[in-house]
């Protein structure tokens, strides 16, 4: 006998696979020489530190082989990457003056809506570079900076250079090595001690040109006692070329500071998504991940907590959606550097149609970190049998002094949660598409407002009548 | 790649001697269809199979060089009670040890085995083995295998099973012994309903290094596992677990059950878990649980507010940890042996 499934809509990409013309100012060559590092560097104008940082990065690039772990990264072809596109207009800090078709895209998308309802700050990027940046004037006042990494590297050069990759260095991997020698563009942020941003900020990175790679750079820090929430989302149009995002998140959250971090990435699936992200939390600090995969050919993305001060917790909450021709292997790590820190995992998968959702983790604790506490929670959902779903979280104790609860589930939508609801009257359509939403519901929750309509938008529950 | 945990890259095999000890123990009377021999050659053709158990190194060794091991056959709905008792002791004339052993258990047969593994502190001995089951459709293969070897031995251990339709296979392994120990047991569920379980303890002490592999894999429809694990590290022990259940496609309404549950006695321990959970099929339910933490200090409170000092209750801890899954082995002189070797451990030494 035939078996009832519940079938869920693929996310509908309408506004996000707009393109607009491929227009540029400058772009570099595909492929990745030494030269081209040159070009990006004088381009720029950038110090000369920087510019040995990079061409230092494209030599520890070239010598570290492509990970053979994870996803299949056999179709990227890095020599057909275009690493650097500048848009052709200059950085604005008015909407106005945003050129037409950008502007249309990013309106599209409901950035400068968002700022006005609800943002304290909105900074949008558009291929390599950042093509708007605004914040409200009383942030400013009380001392927060936040621009974009090429004007933060011209005016706060001291701050940058003490920062910039010292969390993920260039020989962390293949390619943060990659970041390192080209990267563009992307927010910096710097919370002075002491001061609480109450309502987000956000950055909105897209990539409209075919064959290119966007490789934006966030560093935040928060100092003592301060408090911010930013969020980032990203999106590219569909192409039938592979583009590439090898960004970097680096995240400094200092004593009893907060910092919460959203980021929905909703890449079009011809996109590697390569992106890396870490936290280091000093004592009674706090960082919260909340974090959405949903587009993207191959994801390998695992934001990373350090928690070296005494008492530094780590949230982490996190929804990968893996739908035809998608391998997402997302996760998250998180070390316990220090005693009495706290973490906490929560992470959902859904895989449907051939799609491919894989949880990776990793929960290390040292041998000095006595006293501490985790919870790691992995639940996927597979929505027919042609989809795939792993789960391997990886637990590494090194002393005896803590407490460390895991628990993972895997399975389809029980029969017995759906016979309950529709004894209570409830029809199974409803029912099936219930249990869905309050599969996902934990995550959603803990998006702003807009990204949670967003998400509900995205995730449109469609299923077959199937009664009987 | 497998030893990479526990730091054992470059292990090279010792001159292996002949085996001359006598190990077959049969009590009561079999019957007559039931063969049990010395392996032979004869039965090479079971063992061309893929599995590399602790490493390829160790499972192609047992295959060519074995010294020791049994070819069981059981005939069509043939049932045994009385348990087939594999005892290796090993001593100074003896001390290596490699064990091939092959276990066809044929239509509605059943039977039970006992693998028991000793050797004394002082000697130093390598034990090396490769056991295969083949447990036909309705077949029950019920195999303990104990490991308490001295502290100077180490010992490699794969295991594997092919269970069909209706078949069981139950593990029961007690990890006890040797300084350095890989155990590896693998399980295909390959029948429809088929069905396997696996109760295993560890204890790590001293110096002890341990790498744990459980696989669970289901082909069959309807197939159901479960994989439950205790154990207990102290001083500057070491222990790798890892616990693998694999849903084919095709294994609808399968269900696959792993827990590992470890208590840490001293801050110098280290414990990884690495538990996977690998989905090609929807309509099966997976889960799996570790937890790690000390010994709840209310317990040892209690316990030594009614006069007991602290290694005695602390080992009344851990023995209540590890008792469930003692309490599995349905012979008394087993638990004795296995609680008197606890209790060696945790408070002799």
């Amino acid at each position: 006998m035939e078996r009832k499934k519940t079938y869920i809509e693929d996310i509908d990409r309408g506004i996000y696979d707009i393109k607009n013309d491929f227009t540029y100012r400058y772009k570099t060559d595909k492929g990745l020489t030494e030269d081209i590092i040159m070009e990006i560097s004088r381009e720029k104008n950038e110090p000369e530190w920087m510019r040995d940082f990079r061409l230092k990065s494209l030599e520890i690039y070239n010598n570290k082989p492509i990970p053979t772990w994870g996803a299949d990264l056999s179709g990227l072809d890095i020599d057909n990457i275009i690493t650097y596109i500048r848009p052709d207009t200059d950085m604005k800090h008015s909407w106005d003056d945003v050129p037409e078709d950008i502007k249309i895209t990013f309106e599209l998308l409901g950035i400068p809506q968002a700022e006005r309802e609800s943002l304290a700050g909105v900074g949008a990027q558009y291929d390599s570079e950042v093509v708007y940046h605004n914040i409200k004037q009383e942030l400013i006042d009380q001392g927060i900076i936040y621009t974009d990494m090429e004007t933060a590297l011209k005016e706060y050069e001291d701050v940058v250079k003490e920062y910039f990759m010292k969390l993920i260095p260039p020989n962390d991997h293949k390619f943060a090595a990659l970041h390192g020698a080209v990267w563009s563009g992307g927010s910096f942020v710097y919370v002075p001690e002491g001061v609480q941003v109450d309502i987000p900020l956000q950055s909105y990175f897209r990539l409209n040109a075919p064959g290119a790679g966007q490789f934006e750079h966030t560093l935040i820090i928060v100092e003592k006692g301060a408090k911010l929430h930013f969020i980032e989302g990203c999106s590219a149009p569909m192409y039938r070329v592979n583009n590439l995002h090898a960004g970097c998140v680096e995240l400094f959250v200092k004593e009893n500071a907060t910092l919460r971090y959203s980021t929905i990435e909703n890449w079009s699936k011809n996109m590697y998504n390569l992106n890396t992200k870490r936290a280091v939390v000093d004592k009674n600090g706090t960082i919260e991940w909340i974090s959405g995969s949903f587009g993207s050919k191959v994801s390998m993305l695992y934001p990373m907590s350090i928690l070296r001060g005494e008492g530094a917790r780590s949230e982490f909450t996190g929804i990968t959606f893996a739908a035809e021709g998608q391998h997402l292997d997302t996760g998250t790590k998180v070390v316990h550097a220090a005693p009495h820190t706290t973490s906490t995992v929560n992470s959902k998968s859904i895989s449907k149609d051939g799609g491919y959702a894989f949880y990776r983790g990793l929960l290390r604790v040292a041998e000095n970190a006595y006293g501490c506490k985790s919870t790691v929670s992995c639940e996927s959902l597979m929505l027919d049998n042609i989809s795939k779903s792993d789960t391997l979280p990886i637990i590494e104790l090194n002393n005896d002094n803590i407490d460390i609860g895991h628990e993972a589930k895997i399975g389809r939508i029980s029969d017995e949660a759906i016979f309950y609801l529709m004894s209570r009257g409830i029809s199974e359509e409803e029912a099936k598409a219930m249990i869905v939403r309050g599969f996902v519901e934990p995550i959603t929750k803990e998006l702003p407002l807009e990204y949670a309509v967003e998400l509900n938008n995205l995730i449109n529950i469609e299923l077959e009548g199937t009664i009987g | 790649m497998l030893w990479k945990r526990i730091g054992l890259k470059d292990f090279e095999f010792p001159k292996i001697h002949d085996y001359k000890k006598d190990y077959i123990k049969i009590e009561g009377k079999f019957p007559k269809e039931v063969k049990i021999n010395r392996i032979s050659e004869s039965e090479n053709k079971y063992f061309d199979i893929e599995f590399s158990g602790v490493g390829d190194k160790f499972t192609s060794f047992a295959k060519k060089y074995y010294n020791a091991g049994i070819q069981l056959r059981l005939p069509r709905n043939t049932k045994i009670v009385e348990p087939v008792k594999l005892e290796f002791h090993m001593d100074e004339n003896n001390p290596t040890l490699v064990d091939k052993n092959l276990i066809i258990a044929e239509e509605g047969s059943e039977v039970n085995i006992i693998m028991d593994y000793y050797s004394n502190e002082k000697i130093e001995t390598l034990h090396n083995g490769l056991t295969v089951i083949y447990a036909k459709e309705n077949a029950t293969v019920n195999i303990i295998k104990i490991q308490r070897l001295g502290d100077s031995s180490q010992s490699f251990d794969s295991n594997i099973a092919y269970v069909e339709g209706n078949g069981k296979v139950n593990w029961i392994s007690v990890e006890l012994g040797s300084y350095i120990s890989g155990s590896n047991y693998r399980t295909y569920l390959d029948g429809e309903a088929s069905g396997s379980n696996l109760s295993s303890i560890y204890l790590g002490d001293g110096i002890r290094k341990m790498d744990l592999e459980y696989t669970m894999i289901h082909k069959g429809p309807r197939s159901i596992s479960n994989i439950e694990t205790k154990g207990v590290l102290k001083d500057n022990s070491k222990k790798v677990f890892r616990g693998n259940l694999d849903f084919k496609r095709g294994s609808r309404h399968s269900k696959g059950v792993e827990e590992e549950y470890v208590i840490l006695l001293d801050p110098t321990v280290k414990s990884d878990s690495i538990p996977a959970l690998l989905c090609d099929e929807d309509d099966v339910e997976g889960e799996h649980a570790a937890s790690a933490g000390q010994i709840d200090e209310n317990k040892l409170f209690y316990l030594m507010s009614r006069g007991l000092d602290e290694r005695e209750s602390k080992k009344l801890v851990v023995e209540a940890s590890f008792r469930p899954i003692i309490d599995r082995i349905p012979y008394k002189y087993l638990q004795e042996i296995i609680f008197d070797e606890i209790e060696r451990r945790l408070i002799d030494a």
